[in-house]
């Protein structure tokens, strides 16, 4: 190979692409045929997923589910941002501590959490908010802090904390308009991630007999399989669609000047 | 082995829409050091990667020697290359890294390690065989990468902006190390930067490049005294450009009139070219044309900028110490030291 | 010199140890509290409780119990479908990491980066869905393969036994992998590449001696990351089996559920106390090997 490898859509790739494509969307799609398979009339309609969307449990816990994901991204982003931050701008001694200790969730199998919760918490904290975000909140934290730590080992964190303060912006106008705006990417990785773990957390949530949008399909699969695989088609596509949207909408921040 | 020449004939190169480099033609003698200086994107990078085989010339000829090298794979063109940054393997010792190129030609475990030991004592670093890159400074990784581009003896060096990365100490010392064992060892060497100073201070010839052509290429004196284009003029050292008259072959400046050396392009109306170390500042003598704005105290030489009456900003470089007594609003005269003055057209 | 001191009081100096003043802590007090409480807490009691016996005295028996049958066979298979899973998809997956990372375009790698990540967290009930779907009995590539002239079910296969499982767990362990081996790629600089070949080495003498050395490290952290991915796979596992293969998460839902009526109330603690271990066997070598390796992939 006499030339410099460039960037370029060449044979390897294109066949590493193509096998992965078979290995990935065959199955999604046979079972998306199901799902739009209508038995009774014969042919195919998309009567699953009108079905799927009128149930009205549907809706409810799909915004159970919604509702639990999104305070767990609250969560994750209230607690690591400023906390992050702050890790990075006083070159703690404590950093290689922390940044252990929120790697350790990997190491534990989310079956022997689940045990571990299950004899851990007083009653009347189970099945509420009070505890399971913080404990999707556990399970994403390795993700989570990874990203958010990428995120700001990329910018001139020091430069623009001390810019903005002494301008005078206070703690929480610094890291609301000047840090989050410039950690945007990674700010949008770990809110999608977080989200995406958080809704379609099913062990854990199965484990302690919970009620969300994961178990909920899993029961539905006993009575109605055909309606079972729509809603899982839904939710599996849509997120994807989704975050690949928003992830080919977003610019990429590359930076400059690098051969 | 003994150093070949190094011809690029018609080479040129483009990258999508960009002609990197245009008709591009260059010859290094046996043992010279040519340097190829420009700003970013002038084509001096990639000049020295199609020498490489690192890039492929849309058209033209690399030659080596007599030899076309045109269709040779990078890895069989004999040619040692240090790179700009990181280029050293983190995963193998100094001395491994040294030698790699020695392997890659089967030479026996012995005869690598008597190389490296005698290239490592040449680059200053006879105790360090067994680090590891990010064991290293900055400079230190560039003195390997320089013992391991020359490990194997070859007949061309080359050298993409090697120091760029470094402190501006280490730059001077190295600079001065890459020069003498380039002497020493006789090697034919292209060398690429956007430090003119680099530049100048080290090479037999500096071709000075813009979007992909050579204006000029010359030894350093003729380049810095007689550029021929403005943007050789500007590029290299600081130029002071004067409007003056063009009349019968004189300029006449600061009341003197100076003959003007011969531009076949230029006529009436013209500025004249002169170095900042050519025009004197003297707040004695009674007839003063020009007032100073400031000082620049640079050590031993100050950088006086001044405006003349009408308008003109002209830079003096003199000793600090004939100029001690100026400053901001001090009236002085100013004279051309030359003898005759380059002229370029408004 | 100590009168020097007295009197112009004691330059600053930076401490030689750790030092935890609560007030230097406080930043980090939420993050630190969350995960004590609901994190290192749930853990601890589950270690303690597992040394309990049903009437909360100290006993190993737990333990002895959780080697014996049929937990011992469950172990085993979740060992091996850990280790399997890893291998079939590990090196499939990093030449398909190095193809894209390497060659692909900025949007494709950022795609196929979310595709991952998505793919990654596919298990349970939709994939269950999706294989039957492909290749259950009445699947699609079932009918389309027998055309062909391979009757998948002709042997033993199917999609509940080991070898079922094993195949729908390449399907999350692959995009896993792609994950997890990814950064290496990209952190394999352009100049050693270039450096290499300028030196004389052709592409087998680069990767022999600077690519796969590189690699390796990260390759095996990878490989160990997926064995634990596979190992403590639950939801899957559930959804494709009915209980006919013993597997350690199925077997600590069954005990969970209280389906499963145990002597030992605290048999599924000390079960789940030996997957910790197991798990922090891969886990912990794979984020010692990624920290090292860390040091030549700044970029």
């Amino acid at each position: 190979m006499a030339t410099a490898m460039k960037r370029r859509l060449d044979a390897p790739l294109i066949i590493t692409l193509f096998v992965l494509s078979l290995f990935v969307f065959a199955p999604m799609i046979s079972a998306f045929e199901y799902s739009v398979r209508t038995p009774l009339k014969g042919g195919y309609g998309w009567d699953q997923y009108t079905w799927a969307l009128k149930e009205e449990e549907f809706l409810h816990y799909l915004l159970r589910s919604g509702w639990l994901a999104a305070v767990t991204v609250l969560i994750t982003l209230l607690v690591l941002v400023p906390t992050l931050t702050w890790l990075h701008l006083s070159q703690s001694k404590v950093r290689p501590l922390i940044d252990g200790l929120a790697l350790l969730p990997l190491v534990i199998p989310v079956v022997a959490f689940a045990v571990g919760a299950q004899i851990s918490f007083p009653e009347v904290m189970q099945n509420t908010v009070f505890e399971l975000p913080f404990l999707y909140f556990i399970l994403a934290l390795p993700y989570a802090y990874r990203s958010l730590d990428i995120g700001l080992n990329a910018i001139p964190l020091k430069t623009l904390t001390e810019a903005a303060r002494s301008a005078g912006a206070n703690w929480f106008w610094t890291i609301n308009s000047i840090i989050i705006p410039v950690i945007r990417g990674a700010v949008m990785a770990t809110v999608a991630l977080t989200f995406a773990l958080s809704l379609g957390e099913y062990t854990l949530t199965v484990l302690l007999h919970w009620d969300t949008f994961p178990t909920w399909i899993t029961y539905v699969a006993q009575d109605n399989i055909l309606g079972a695989i729509a809603i899982s088609m839904m939710s599996l596509i849509i997120p994807f669609l989704i975050l690949t949207g928003i992830t080919l909408v977003i610019p990429e921040r590359s930076a400059k000047g690098r051969k | 082995m003994s150093s070949k020449s190094l011809t690029l004939r018609n080479i040129s190169k483009k990258f999508g829409s960009v002609l990197a480099l245009d008709n591009f033609n260059l010859e290094v003698g046996v043992g010279e050091l040519v340097a190829l200086l420009g700003p970013s994107g002038c084509g001096k990078t990639t000049a020295l990667r199609v020498v490489a085989g690192l890039e492929n010339q849309d058209s033209g000829k690399v030659l080596v020697g007599e030899t076309d090298l045109s269709q040779t794979p990078a890895h069989k063109r004999n040619m040692g290359m240090v790179f700009q940054a990181y280029s050293l393997f983190p995963n193998l010792t100094v001395e491994e890294n040294v030698t790699f190129g020695l392997q890659m030609r089967k030479v026996s475990k012995h005869l690598r390690k008597k190389k490296a030991e005698e290239l490592l004592e040449l680059v200053g670093l006879p105790t360090h065989s067994q680090r590891f890159t990010f064991q290293l400074s900055g400079g230190q990784q560039q003195r390997v990468a320089l013992a391991r581009a020359l490990a194997f003896e070859p007949e061309i060096l080359l050298l993409d902006e090697p120091l760029s990365a470094l402190d501006a100490q280490v730059r001077v010392n190295l600079r001065e190390e890459i020069r003498r064992l380039q002497l020493s060892l006789g090697t034919t060497t292209l060398f690429v930067t956007h430090d003119q100073e680099e530049a100048m201070a080290i090479s037999d010839r500096v071709g000075v490049m813009s979007h992909g052509k050579l204006e000029q290429i010359d030894t350093p004196d003729t380049l810095y005294n007689k550029p021929a284009t403005s943007f050789v003029a500007s590029f290299v050292g600081t130029m002071n450009y004067i409007p003056a008259e063009l009349k019968d072959g004189h300029v006449e400046i600061f009341g003197k009139k100076i003959p003007a050396l011969k531009n076949a392009n230029a006529a009436g109306a013209v500025f004249a070219l002169i170095r900042p170390e050519s025009i004197s500042v003297n707040s004695d003598s009674r007839d003063h044309n020009a007032k100073v704005l400031t000082r620049l105290f640079m050590g031993p030489s100050s950088n006086i900028v001044c405006q003349t009456n009408d308008g003109t900003i002209i830079q003096s470089l003199m000793s600090s110490i004939e100029t001690g007594d100026l400053h901001p609003g001090s009236t002085v005269k100013l004279e051309v030291l030359n003898k005759e003055v380059l002229v370029s057209n408004a | 010199m100590t009168l020097k001191v007295i009197e112009e009081g004691a330059l600053p100096r930076g401490r030689a140890f750790l030092t935890f003043s609560p007030r230097s802590l406080l930043p980090a007090i939420p993050l630190l509290l969350i995960l004590g409480y609901f994190f290192l807490f749930p853990i601890s009691r589950l270690v303690y409780v597992s040394f309990l016996s049903n009437d909360h005295t100290f006993t190993l028996s737990n333990f002895e119990t959780a080697f014996k049958e049929p937990y011992k066979t469950g172990f085993l298979n979740s060992i091996k479908i850990g280790l399997l899973s890893a291998a079939i998809a590990a090196f499939p997956g990093a030449i398909a990491a190095y193809f894209i990372e390497s060659r692909g375009p900025s949007k494709l790698r950022r795609t196929i980066a979310v595709m991952s990540g998505v793919l990654a967290n596919t298990g349970g009930v939709p994939l269950a869905f999706m294989f039957t779907a492909a290749i259950g009995l009445q699947g699609q590539l079932t009918k389309i393969l027998k055309a062909a002239g391979w009757d998948i079910y002709s042997g033993h296969f199917s999609l509940g036994t080991f070898q079922g499982l094993l195949v729908v767990y390449l399907y999350f362990q692959l995009p896993l992998m792609i994950i997890v081996f990814s950064p290496a790629i990209v952190s394999l600089r352009k100049e050693w590449a270039e450096a290499a070949r300028n030196l004389g080495a052709n592409q087998f003498n680069y990767w022999r001696r600077i690519g796969v050395p590189l690699l390796f490290p990260s390759f095996i952290a990878s490989f160990l990351l997926l064995f634990a991915s596979g190992f403590s796979a639950y939801a899957t596992a559930n959804a494709l089996t009915v209980g006919n293969l013993p597997l350690t998460p199925l077997q600590i839902g069954g005990l969970l559920d209280g389906n499963v009526s145990a002597q030992q109330l605290n048999l599924g603690k000390a079960l789940g106390v030996v997957m910790i271990v197991i798990s922090a066997m891969a886990v912990i070598p794979y984020l010692i090997i990624q920290r090292r390796a860390a040091r030549w992939q700044q970029r």
